[in-house]
């Protein structure tokens, strides 16, 4: 009987599997560099929108800038594909292709109006598309817009940023204080975020299997799962935060008025 | 000879030049705007964006610490305290204060408080709640109350929610920074917005209405 009773309660405890959290892991300090958008490069290192300097920086893990590139009007939610950096100039109305100092502009179908966000998946992207409260999916001379301005389902109040997984896209709908969700023709599926009384959902950041919103007024990272399950809210150590991403099982998390990066590591409970 | 002649009325004609005679020559206007709540870069770079509608502007620059924006504009363009608070409201934000240093050095301010007191005045200290969200609803409350005449100061609180006033009780009343408020988009302990109006609001300024 006691020999049932030990082996019961170890694997009791086993079957316990205790739940991990992001804890805070050290600071990266950024100088004078205002961060608003990250982007892993394809070397290791990190690339970032200083909107306020007009430039993208790229840094190495220990946070100095090994390449800087400049005249560019107020960068924001960038993205990287292989060697090529997408940068959506908020200032200029376009998103500029950076590759080894050669520019280009990203051929769209639709005017923008201040992009402030923009990523890809398998050829095909995604741009929040601010003043005119929108999302457009697509390449080359196929695109779709989503959404309007309102509060309903389908609407948004100034996207900043966005995320394309294989199947959905994920909208950071930042003055409606939530994330929308669609599938990849535009069909809206989830809504949430308006339980944590976000404010101002600046950017966001889709993992395998969390969802991670920067809560720019209230100085939070809010983590859901996808299928919009709160799992965390981080309180501490940041400062009007803009953007995340994870490196190497490492979250990074910009602060805007920090001026620095905030690392943390999933540990055990 | 000639040549002497010629450098030293060249150096005679720079001399004679003021520097207020040279500004003109630039013909351009020096415009400083105050602007609050400019905490989030997205916002602000819009103002930006929405300053850019007008033809001719340039040295735009914003200080997110200060929220002091300026930038030049062609003096022939007359640019006005009352076009620049217009476009300022277009983007989302208020006009804390505004400047134009014109090219010949006049300069034009906004006035900021309306009030002239006198004998029978009686300066009354008084809190009101009004509800509001971040640092553009501050300057907005703000903004409308000293806007009235008879207020002498006001100060909202974001964390409390409390407008601080003082007034003359001899011009106004609690009750007109009530209305006045409220017609600008904010629900107070006696007045409610109307919904258009809060449906206006910048987003982070969608406050929980008060029922």
């Amino acid at each position: 009987m006691k020999n049932i009773l030990f082996i019961v309660s170890v694997l009791l405890l086993f079957s316990c599997n205790p739940s991990e959290s992001w804890m805070y892991d050290g600071n990266i300090s950024l100088n004078k560099t205002t961060p608003i958008g990250l982007a892993s490069a394809i070397d290791g290192s990190t690339w970032i929108a200083d909107g306020d300097h007009n430039q993208i920086i790229k840094i190495n893990n220990a946070g100095s800038t090994i390449l800087t590139i400049d005249s560019l009007e107020r960068p924001m939610h960038i993205a990287t594909q292989g060697e090529l950096v997408l940068v959506p100039e908020y200032g200029m109305d376009r998103i500029t292709m950076i590759e080894q100092n050669i520019r280009d502009t990203l051929s769209l179908v639709h005017k923008l109006d201040a992009p402030a966000g923009i990523d890809f998946y398998d050829d095909q992207y995604a741009i929040a598309d601010f003043y005119n409260h929108r999302i457009l999916f697509g390449s080359g001379d196929n695109w779709i817009s989503i959404g309007k301005e309102g509060k309903k389902d389908s609407e948004f109040y100034y996207p900043t940023d966005v995320q394309v997984t294989d199947t959905k896209i994920f909208v950071a709908d930042a003055y409606n204080n939530r994330v929308q969700v669609f599938d990849t023709t535009g069909e809206h599926l989830l809504t949430f975020g308006n339980n944590e009384k976000i404010n101002a959902a600046t950017g966001i950041y889709v993992s395998d299997d969390e969802v991670f919103v920067t809560d720019f007024e209230n100085d939070r990272l809010v983590i859901y799962d996808h299928q919009g399950q709160l799992r965390q809210i981080i309180i501490e150590n940041l400062d009007k935060p803009t953007d995340a991403i994870i490196k190497d099982g490492v979250l990074w998390v910009t602060n805007y008025r920090g001026k620095s990066i905030s690392k943390f590591k999933k540990s055990k409970n | 000879m000639k040549n002497i002649i010629l450098i030293i009325s060249a150096l005679l004609f720079i001399t004679l030049i003021s520097p207020s005679e040279l500004s003109a020559q630039n013909n351009r206007d020096q415009i400083t705007v105050q602007v609050d709540g400019l905490g989030c870069p997205f916002c602000a770079y819009g103002l930006e964006k929405k300053f850019k509608e007008f033809k001719g502007i340039k040295d735009v620059k914003i200080e997110m610490e200060t929220g002091i924006f300026t930038f030049s504009y062609p003096t022939e363009k007359a640019i006005t305290l009352d076009m620049i608070e217009k476009q300022v409201d277009k983007a989302g934000y208020t006009a804390v204060s505004s400047k134009i240093t014109r090219a010949d050095g006049t300069t034009e301010e906004s006035k900021q408080n309306i009030t002239e007191l006198s004998e029978e005045s009686e300066i009354v200290t008084k809190d009101i709640f009004v509800a509001g969200n971040c640092g553009m609803c501050k300057a907005r409350i703000e903004k409308t109350a000293k806007g009235i005449s008879g207020v002498v100061s006001a100060e909202w609180d974001k964390e409390n929610k409390l407008l601080k006033l003082e007034y003359d009780s001899s011009q106004t009343s609690i009750g007109d920074v009530a209305a006045a408020v409220s017609k600008a988009g904010h629900d107070t302990k006696y007045t409610k917005a109307e919904d258009n109006v809060y449906e206006d609001l910048p987003g982070c300024c969608h406050y929980d209405r008060i029922n």
